[in-house]
């Protein structure tokens, strides 16, 4: 299980994040949407939860063990993974080398820092390790991107970026994956095949997911809770009849029923 | 995987290592330059006609292996390096001590005492530039590149601003030669014959340093790096200790350095001067090598270096007089001529040689299937703007130190 315990991150007068308490993944493999409008504090608790940002007070614990003052790097090599809002790929590399590269750094082949040695890192080649490459065709396949596989991830279509986006993140074998609104500017028609490739693997890896989403009907679709934050607090958390049943959500989220 | 021949979409490449599969006429393009390599020396002494002299030639490929080295940084890191003098200074000055002071003569102690010295200092000012990117990694490599340089200009006993002596001792019979362990009773006598063993041995060095490079380059570790160069959060955010690498690509970096420096130091220079090796200049010239030769690609670096000091060479030849007495211009002019090659060549020299290929392939097609204009003709146009962009790009580096 994934705990926020008394988060609370200010930047400067503003307070960003106010004090939350949160439980992620209290069963393997649960899919958590976290609602709110602009300005609600849901990057900041995912910046929080993954280490990009310190908080001011409070916890960060995983699997019962304090992680608040682990880096981001440490943290993603105990299971903790995410995707951010704009994608983040290796722009000059293709669909494979991405996920080539990222699988490398998941198994600490990279360099005389893991435990596979600084002579392997340096001198082997990086396309030489067949358990590594069957991963990739792996991941590949399932993220149909088979017909892009050796496209320069910049010349890539925006849905297939996010694709990839996602794909990297899987290649690290997440055991807690939180994805910063994974359909954001994606076409509408792409929007379906995006979230659904990601419900797919994360059902298939048992991965527990928490993701921030803007369109509602997604929430309705997949959602096994809900959490709405406003102004960095707490406002509920349900399952996702509260997205019909809580007036004062859906004033916030929608600005109907007033 | 053992040296052989493949087929690759038809076409015939031979594998020379793991690693390094070449095409036969990048094969022929390879042994062609090695041998013209060997040939410098002896072409630069048979003539009085060429403006090719030897000592801007073994200057240009030591200050290439040293590009070498910095190349890891800004090819793959993306990080830019003013101040890369500082480890070949180290390795010149700690192989200038040690023949000074403690009257050590063997290469096979010189020149690693150098390269552990240089990859040492490498160890400490990696680590204060670790927590800066762009413009600040820049600045801070050049802060401590001036620190080193003030260093034996202030210190008597270093030579202050004249520097160290280094050459060998001047009794008969005696040459830098004795330096190398002896492999038997070979009198070798005749500064041309050592000149040209000391160059022989700088290009064996300088080939396995960059075999070496080429390997590092296409390894995990040179993939890890171009992740950081591309996209450093997400490097992080897939578990990667960015600083350890970036430190550890400066490391080898400054190793490269120290190389250079003792080859430097040990066979062509009569002393080891802090204006030669230390000073902001050196590293500029080690920088723009790299810039020149072409900073996406292996070779480019070293290639670069031997043009650059060639090129400086001519031209510190003119002179300009006028009312205020005769000045020297040389490197007014090579600073000219060089800004003009980075804009005729924007990916370097050797990158353009690529680019080069690309072109006459395009050319073949479009005989073949005339109907290919249109796309060949707005192809050119965007390789036109990408040119364009990649000199602003180099224009950018030497200036501001980001790319």
């Amino acid at each position: 299980m994934l705990e926020a315990k008394g988060l609370r991150k200010a930047f400067g007068n503003i307070v960003a994040t106010d004090d939350v308490s949160l439980e992620f993944g209290r069963e393997e493999g649960e899919m958590v949407f976290i609602v709110g409008p602009n300005g609600a504090g849901k990057s900041t608790l995912i910046n929080l939860l993954t280490g990009l940002l310190d908080p001011d007070e409070g916890e960060v614990i995983l699997d019962g063990e304090e992680i608040t003052s682990l880096r981001a790097d440490e943290r993603v090599h105990k299971g903790l993974v995410r995707s951010f809002q704009v994608v983040k790929v290796f722009e000059e590399m293709t669909v494979r080398e991405n996920i080539r590269t990222a699988i490398l750094i998941k198994e600490e082949m990279t360099g005389g820092f893991g435990p596979r040695g600084a002579l392997q890192g340096l001198f082997s080649l990086d396309d030489e390790h067949e358990e590594v490459e069957a991963k990739i065709e792996e991941l590949i396949d399932q993220f149909r991107l088979e017909d892009v596989a050796d496209d320069i991830a910049e010349e890539l279509p925006h849905g297939d970026r996010k694709l990839l986006d996602v794909a990297m993140s899987f290649a690290l074998d997440p055991s807690y994956l939180l994805l910063d609104e994974p359909t954001s500017g994606v076409s509408a028609q792409e929007t379906d095949y995006v979230i659904e490739t990601i419900v797919e693997v994360s059902e298939k890896q048992n991965v527990t997911t928490v993701t921030i989403e803007h369109d509602m009907d997604l929430v309705r679709g997949y959602a096994d809770r809900v959490i709405a934050l406003h102004q960095g607090s707490v406002h509920g958390e349900g399952p996702p009849s509260i997205l019909e049943t809580d007036d004062e959500l859906r004033r916030l989220l929608l600005g109907v029923g007033e | 995987m053992t040296p052989g021949l493949e087929r690759e979409d038809g076409s015939l490449r031979i594998r020379l290592m793991k690693g390094l599969v070449v095409s036969p006429l990048q094969l022929l393009g390879i042994l062609v330059g090695i041998g013209l390599l060997f040939a410098l020396p002896d072409i630069a002494r048979s003539t009085e006609n060429l403006p090719i002299r030897e000592r801007p030639i073994y200057r240009g490929m030591v200050l290439g292996l040293a590009a070498v080295g910095l190349n890891l940084l800004l090819r793959h890191a993306d990080l830019v390096s003013f101040g890369h003098a500082a480890f070949f200074g180290t390795g010149a000055y700690t192989t200038a001590i040690l023949i000074q002071f403690y009257e050590i003569q063997s290469v096979l102690i010189l020149i690693p005492m150098a390269i552990i010295a240089a990859t040492l200092m490498a160890v400490l000012i990696g680590y204060f530039t670790l927590p800066h990117e762009g413009l600040y990694f820049a600045l801070v490599t050049l802060a401590f590149g001036q620190l080193l340089y003030s260093i034996p200009r202030g210190i008597g006993e270093l030579g202050g601003t004249d520097g160290l002596n280094v050459l060998a001792p001047s009794q008969p019979g005696t040459s830098v030669l004795d330096r190398f362990p002896r492999l038997g009773d070979i009198a070798l006598t005749g500064s041309d014959i050592e000149n040209s063993i000391l160059f022989a041995v700088t290009i064996v060095v300088s080939l396995i340093m960059l075999l070496i490079m080429l390997r590092i380059s296409k390894s995990p570790f040179g993939r890890a790096l171009d992740a950081i160069g591309q996209q450093r959060t997400r490097a992080r955010f897939l578990g990667l200790r960015v600083k350890r690498y970036v430190w550890a690509a400066f490391i080898i970096s400054g190793f490269y350095g120290g190389v250079a420096g003792a080859l430097y130091a040990i066979f062509f220079t009569s002393g080891v001067s802090p204006d030669e090796t230390l000073q902001v200049f050196v590293s500029g010239d080690i920088l723009y090598i790299a810039i020149l030769g072409g900073f996406n690609t292996l070779t480019g670096p070293f290639i670069g270096g031997i043009i650059f000091e060639v090129l400086a060479n001519i031209a510190s030849d003119f002179e300009l007089t006028g009312p205020g007495g005769t000045k020297e211009i040389g490197r007014m002019l090579t600073g000219i001529v060089l800004l003009i090659i980075v804009f005729v060549f924007p990916s370097g020299v050797v990158g353009s040689l690529k680019r080069g290929g690309k072109v006459r392939e395009a050319g073949v097609d479009l005989k073949n299937d005339p109907s290919l204009i249109g796309p060949w003709l707005s192809q050119a146009a965007s390789g036109t703007v990408a040119a364009a962009k990649r000199a602003v790009e180099n224009v950018r580096i030497l200036l501001l130190g980001v790319k």
